[in-house]
């Protein structure tokens, strides 16, 4: 059998329990004995919305979002769906209610009760009630004739009636059950079906068997019975179109019949054999949900696949039987689901059709909106008939009527579903609902919210205590977002009924005695995420907007959004705001990112393109490195940092996933540096998010970009030399915006690359890859350049030596012309334009580097503030600013003979005078070879810096009659 | 900015620093004090070379100490360094001390009941268990959560252990045994035993000698 029987999951406690489905099929509604409505959107929901009705639930009902409980307190009651307010009692009883019951358009609720009665009320109005008297014994179930005229009952004392609903009268009575004196006694619950839309025949499980009694004559016309069916029958339902029955035993035995052919067209087992004491099927006719005495809801899916497989393949006499109605054939499409052409087309060889429709690959899809049709049709149709329903004289045709299923159909969408898009966060705080939560945990320190009975309270806690002492506030607007910076603290809380939204900021680095200032959003405008940068705040609002207010409260541009935000994040003069660009689809989010910057000239970095995450993942942090480069996290923990020198890409640089020992740890990140590089991070066992007690501590993780085949030397050498590239990058950002850097560290890492390049390079020649060596010189800056061919002349490899010297020349070319455009004592910016080649990522650092200190030193002052990210590092002025001077000649563009006094000649200058004392009768240029003779036997630092003189000597002397020019 | 202790103050001699020895300690007031003893101020001093992991709420470059280079600090991110200077920036409040791993109710719960179970010495989580139980509750209590709870674990650990000994070197000396092997032994435990054990096994060598 095709159809897939789901595991059995736990619904209830033990004991009766009910089951059915909302009208659209989303949810699947149960009670049980423990007096809960539980509302579950599929089988594998773990927690589903529960509703609590009384202390035990004995049956319910659902229909145009009202959900009638029986309950254990002799009442049937209303309650909204799915919100699941009380809405009213609709009747009371003098015992419990038994089975309560819709009619078909859900204008009457019918209950059966323990003290014999049926009572059949108006569900807009309570007090509109018909009392059926007649049994004799506690009422078993009730069902309605579709058309609303007739009711059946069937009872304890062994009779099923059919009711007369408007005259309270017994139309027929059927002795057919076992007699018992209560309905806990009873072998079978017995509850009775109308068969949906004519309403032609009403099902009775009687024993092992179905009855079906036509509607009218109240004949007994056919019965419905399975070899395998040994034990009595609890429960029938019919299938929303009407053609086929599910019955449920109390062995556990499910069985679908076709009730036209009446062939048994699907049995299951019930997988521990409990009593089935609940049936429903899903409006689309798909699935059967049901539910067992031990409180146990189970499922079977893909039903309609395996019942139209099962008509195809049956043989033509019962085509013709089913498919001589249009309104048939499109309803066993809308069922179907089959993907076999060549079966379908069997049957459309039968008749011709005007909705002959070419079968292609989303052909469910396409029935299920030509169901709709097919409704209308119908219901137009019951207007012409009388209410026995005219047969036709064609007997397929009556027994398989072109029945609206009971419940309306939606369009059945199968293509890619929307994702629903993420709520507006704020990076590094806990999910809201929680009592006791980090508002905020950044570089600067811990907000933490207590919401519970005591206090309301929020704690705001400086890592460093130098910034701010620890502040307490009683939080009385109720606020739910804050951000924290070495300035102030920013608050903000939704707006309430009375209470507009607000914004409140305590600027505690104020230098006068008001040290906070509260904003109100306009009416109708919700804060959803906020930020602080420096001496600025932004706040995104619900109307997509973001507003910025400076740090003392003066409130200045705004602008809009493409989309809701999602968050934001402040870091000096940037901004970084991720909102959704559109709906994403199967799981996926689509994100876009702005980046401003409001330095004195303001302008976008990125603008509204799209973020790259992780398959089917959501952003989980957002955030600058303590350096300033934007960065993020995604739900699969890969974190990506912006690659300015890449054309603002992202370029993904850890994986906190793969640290972690079991599926369900997280690391909960709260910040990153770069220098050094360090992912700061909470380890969280089996949850996304720390709690606030015991106070939970940093962990530190190291970045590993993924390139590939990382175990192996030359991998693992490539991934050390790019993430250096790239965790490099912020120096070249800082000092083109105006900052102070630090020069010794990024020297050492510059050092470091050169280094990794040349450790590659001697790998790749031992390997006997001279082009890989080659690759690798162009790389590399021009006094390494010459270590590398010394390298290659020392290992014999001439040919390669020789290549590696035009590099070499082509470098100090390039050098030079750049030297040549650049005006004297420019303090313009450098742009990579000039350079004939661009393609070397270092040195492009390195003259934008050096046209920010040509800026800096060309006695204008930058009036930008002067952000130290890497504040611990206490600098003495004179002695870096000598070091910047010395490096920059080691850079050896020094050999531009109009600066003044370059940090060459201090070192020329130095050094001559030892080698002057030792050799007295030199030359000038003999000097400098014996300078250099010196600087071979130094140590690798020093010769780096020395490399790029050896370079000019040993290719020609005019640059050397330079540098006697500039010495002279 | 903080500034260091750069020299720390060796115990003083007199001082009862400790006062988790109450064995012995009668015994060596009475008694002239050898030059080989050791004062338990003087194991806590050792003691204090540990390393315990505290969060400085400040920001400071490594600092150069002759034992070895510390740092940097960085607010927020936890550092590894000796209990001596944990304690001295605890106290100016300068950091938030992390307990030890072994310093927990669970494991040290365990610890008790094998110890109390097994006839010879366990392993101790620490060889100065003892000692950093003593320093870290007495001034870091409000960082180590279930503070009394610990408290009363290691006295437990520490008297199981301490009766141990006792009986042990009862049994040593009434079976006039050459020898004893005892593993697992802390630093304290051995101090607080030593002069007792020796000068009464001197005692009872020269009253033996006398009688023969």
């Amino acid at each position: 059998m095709p159809c897939e029987r789901k595991p059995m999951r736990y619904g209830h406690s033990e004991g009766h329990t009910e089951v059915c489905f909302d009208d659209t099929g989303r949810f699947i509604v149960t009670c049980g004995n423990d007096g809960d409505v539980r509302i579950w959107e599929s089988l594998d929901d773990d927690d589903p919305k529960f509703i609590t009705v009384g202390e035990k639930a004995y049956s319910l009902a659902l229909k145009n979002g009202k959900l009638v409980t029986a309950s254990s307190n002799n009442t049937v009651q209303i309650h909204t769906f799915p919100d699941g307010d009380p809405d009213g009692i609709l009747t009371r009883f003098t015992t419990n209610a038994t089975h309560v019951t819709f009619n078909s358009i859900g204008s009457r609720v019918a209950a059966g009760s323990s003290d014999f009665m049926v009572k059949v009320v108006e569900v807009s109005d309570s007090s509109q009630q018909k009392t059926l008297r007649g049994h004799e014994a506690p009422v078993l179930s009730v069902t309605f004739d579709p058309k609303d005229d007739f009711l059946a009952s069937a009872s304890c004392d062994g009779s099923v009636v059919v009711w007369n609903i408007e005259e309270q009268t017994q139309v027929i009575s059927w002795p057919l059950l076992q007699k018992s004196n209560d309905v806990t006694n009873a072998k079978s619950l017995c509850r009775l079906a109308w068969q949906p839309g004519m309403g032609k025949f009403l099902a009775v499980p009687v024993e092992t068997k179905v009855h079906l009694y036509e509607r009218g004559s109240w004949d007994h016309v056919s019965t419905l019975s399975d070899d395998l069916l040994t034990q009595p029958i609890n429960v029938v339902s019919w299938s929303p179109c009407g053609r086929f029955l599910a019955a449920g035993s109390v062995g556990g035995l499910l069985t679908v019949w076709d009730v036209n052919s009446k062939l048994c067209v699907e049995r299951q087992k019930h997988e521990k054999g409990f009593t089935v004491c609940s049936l429903a099927w899903h409006p689309s006719g798909s699935q059967i949900a049901y539910t067992d005495t031990e409180g146990c809801l189970g499922l079977l899916d893909g039903l309609g696949t395996s019942t139209a497989d099962k008509n195809t393949t049956k043989p033509a006499k019962d085509y013709d039987d089913l498919f001589d109605d249009d309104d048939d054939r499109l309803m066993d499409e809308g069922l179907s689901d089959t993907k076999s052409p060549a079966k379908k087309a069997v049957g459309w060889d039968d008749d011709d059709d005007d909705f002959l429709v070419p079968a292609t690959g989303r052909v469910k899809n396409r029935g299920a909106f030509l169901d709709d049709e097919n409704s209308l049709d119908t219901g137009s149709l019951k207007l012409g008939q009388d209410k026995f329903g005219d047969n036709n004289d064609d007997a397929g045709s009556s027994v398989a009527p072109a029945a609206p299923p009971v419940a309306p159909l939606r369009p059945v969408y199968e293509g890619p579903m929307p994702t629903p898009p993420q709520k507006a966060f704020q990076p590094g705080s806990s999910p809201a609902h929680l009592t006791h939560r980090f508002m905020m945990w950044n570089f600067v320190g811990i907000v933490r919210g207590y919401n519970d009975e005591q206090d309301n309270a929020i704690d705001v806690e400086f890592h460093d205590t130098a910034v701010h002492h620890a502040m307490h506030l009683t939080n009385s607007l109720g606020h739910t977002m804050a951000d924290l910076s070495q300035e102030g603290v920013l608050l903000a809380c939704p707006s309430t009924e009375e209470l507009a939204s607000k914004l409140q900021c305590l600027h505690f680095s104020s230098w006068d005695t008001n040290k906070e200032w509260m904003v109100d959003l306009p009416k109708g405008e919700d804060a959803r995420a906020l930020c602080l940068g420096q001496g600025w705040a932004a706040v995104a609002t619900s109307t997509l907007m973001i507003r910025l207010f400076s740090i003392g409260g003066v409130q200045r541009e705004l602008f809009s959004l493409p989309g809701p935000v999602v968050c934001m994040a402040g870091h000096g003069e940037q901004l970084l705001v991720v909102y959704h660009r559109a709906t994403g689809f199967d799981g996926e989010q689509a994100l876009g990112v702005q980046l401003l910057q409001f330095s004195r000239k303001k302008r976008q970095l990125i603008s509204g393109e799209p973020l790259p995450l992780s398959q089917k993942s959501y952003l989980s942090w957002l955030g600058f490195t303590a350096e300033g480069t934007p960065c993020y996290v995604d739900s699969n923990g890969m974190v990506r940092m912006l690659n300015r020198s890449l054309g603002n890409t992202w370029t993904p640089v850890c994986n906190t996933r793969e640290t972690c020992k079991s599926k369900s740890d997280h690391y909960w990140v709260v910040g990153v540096h770069e220098n050094p590089q360090q992912l700061r991070c909470i380890p969280c066992k089996g949850s996304r998010y720390p709690p606030t007690l015991p106070r939970p501590a940093v962990a530190i993780l190291p970045f590993k970009l993924p390139l590939c085949q990382t175990t192996t030397e030359k991998g693992q050498m490539e991934e050390q030399f790019w993430r250096s590239v790239l965790f490099h990058n912020h120096y070249s950002f800082l000092s083109s915006s105006g900052y102070e850097i630090d020069e010794d560290a990024q020297n050492l890492s510059q050092k470091e690359q050169q280094e990794l390049l040349m450790k590659m390079f001697a790998l790749s020649c031992k390997l006997e890859r001279e082009f890989r060596c080659v690759e690798l010189a162009e790389m590399m800056t021009q006094n390494v350049v010459t270590l590398a061919i010394r390298y290659a002349s020392r290992s014999r490899r001439m040919a390669l030596a020789q290549r590696l010297s035009e590099i070499a020349l082509e470098k100090s070319n390039q050098m030079q012309e750049e030297e040549q455009e650049e005006p004297e004592y420019s303090s313009t910016r450098r742009t990579s334009s000039g350079q004939p080649r661009v393609t070397n990522i270092l040195d492009n650092m390195m003259s934008s580097k050096k046209s920010a200190q040509l800026s800096s030193s060309g006695g204008k002052p930058s009036k930008s503030p002067v952000l130290k990210p890497l504040a611990p590092k206490p600098k003495t002025k004179v002695p870096s600013q000598k070091l910047n001077v010395f490096k920059q000649g080691s850079i050896s563009r020094c050999l531009c003979a109009f600066r003044p006094k370059t940090g060459f000649q201090l070192w020329l200058e130095e050094n001559r005078k030892s080698i002057l004392a030792d050799n007295p009768d030199l030359e000038e240029t003999d000097v400098i070879k014996e300078a250099m003779g010196r600087f071979r036997t130094l140590s690798t630092e020093e010769r780096l810096l020395s490399n790029q003189l050896k370079l000019f000597i040993f290719k020609n002397d005019f640059r050397s009659t330079d540098l006697n020019k500039t010495d002279k | 900015m903080v500034s260091f202790v750069t020299a720390r103050p060796a115990p003083q001699a007199a001082g009862t620093v400790c006062s988790a020895v109450p064995v012995g300690r009668k015994f060596l007031n009475t008694h002239t004090k050898k030059q080989t003893d050791m004062d338990p101020s003087e194991v806590e001093f050792l003691a204090e070379k540990e390393m315990v992991k505290i969060i400085p709420n400040f920001s400071l470059d490594k600092v150069f100490l002759i034992g070895g280079d510390l740092g940097p600090f960085n607010p927020g991110l936890p550092i590894d360094v000796p209990v001596w200077l944990a304690l001295n920036l605890k106290q100016r409040q300068k950091c938030r001390i992390i307990p030890p791993e072994w310093m927990d109710v669970e494991k040290l719960e365990e610890m008790r009941d094998l110890e109390r179970k097994e006839d010879m010495f366990t392993p101790v989580p620490s060889p100065y268990y003892m000692e950093l139980t003593k320093l870290l509750l007495n001034h870091a209590s409000d960082n180590i959560p279930k503070a009394d709870e610990i408290r009363t674990l290691v006295k437990d650990i520490w008297d199981t252990r301490i009766a141990k000994l006792r009986l042990s070197a009862d049994s040593f000396i009434s079976q006039q045994e050459a020898y004893a092997k005892l593993d697992n032994l802390t630093l304290m435990e051995i101090n607080t035993i030593r002069a007792f054990l020796l000068d009464t096994l001197n005692c009872m060598y020269k009253l033996r000698s006398n009688v023969q």
